[in-house]
């Protein structure tokens, strides 16, 4: 009995280690599924950092080159003007590849992406987005040599635009 | 309801060859979230474009991944550099397999 404790709180211990690979080893086991479920909570928000991660491997992201225009404060959370410019440039070898554009506080905080090319001519783009509430627009530019330049910047968001 | 995809295209009147100029592009279009509910608790079922490729030319110089965080009737305002009389090509995509688009024919001087 008590040897069987043991090996429980050990495979709990290899399961928050290894996450889905030690799942296998409860199932057969056959445990207390009080102690899996935690793991298995409701489907979690992703957060931002989580999706900057995902899609970028935790690369760096230099914080330069790149200006995002947003109002203040937003009036309207549904209407929320933004301005992405940056002065890399834009020459055939070298130039802004993708303009990713995120609002931390939605629940899905990818709100857009935009790829360019050298015939865009200026690595500029502006667009209305919808922001749940008060949060940090940001943005993340990739160039075609790799790089990662981002922005980040509040907007203060008086009315949600996210519907609900 | 107005017209879903009608296209508004606003750019500057005369061009001169090799000009980098901003194009501003409307579109209407609901962007439903599929987040929202109807008074009496009906969720209205996701309607937004994702998808808006701009070409000019035979070029396709700027492709959009878009989500329901754009805002409803999205505007946008892209650059391009005009160093060649061809036609500019707006096309949006939306998840119902909704297709608008719109041309219209840079000159450069």
């Amino acid at each position: 009995m008590e040897q069987k404790g043991k090996d429980l709180a050990l495979s709990r211990r290899a399961f928050l280690k290894t996450g889905g690979a030690a799942c296998a080893m409860f199932l057969v086991a056959g445990s207390l599924p009080s102690l899996v479920k935690p793991a298995f909570g409701a489907p979690k928000e992703e957060s931002i950092t989580d999706v900057l991660r995902r899609q970028f491997g935790g690369k760096q992201v230099s914080q330069s080159h790149v200006d995002i225009k947003a109002p203040i404060i937003a009036e309207n959370g549904a209407v929320v003007p933004i301005t992405i410019v940056s002065d890399l440039p834009m020459r055939s070898d070298d130039y802004v590849k993708r303009i990713n554009v995120y609002a931390e506080g939605n629940a899905e905080p990818f709100v857009a992406g935009i790829d360019l090319t050298p015939a865009n001519g200026k690595a500029e783009f502006a667009l209305r987005i919808k922001m749940r509430k008060t949060a940090n627009v940001r943005v993340v530019l990739e160039t075609s040599k790799g790089k990662l330049y981002g922005a980040a910047r509040s907007v203060k968001v008086t009315i949600g635009g996210c519907g609900g | 309801m107005p017209a879903v995809g009608r296209i508004k295209i606003r750019m500057p009147h005369t061009i001169s060859r090799g000009q980098v100029v901003p194009v501003d592009v409307l579109v209407t279009h609901p962007m439903e979230t599929g987040l929202r509910k109807t008074k009496d608790g009906k969720v209205i079922p996701a309607y937004f474009i994702n998808g808006v490729d701009i070409f000019y030319g035979g070029d396709r110089i700027t492709h959009c991944d878009w989500t329901i965080a754009v805002s409803a009737n999205p505007f946008m305002t892209f650059y391009l550099k005009a160093d060649k009389a061809a036609p500019l090509r707006i096309v949006y995509k939306d998840n119902k397999g909704g297709v608008y688009q719109e041309t219209v024919q840079i000159n450069p001087r």
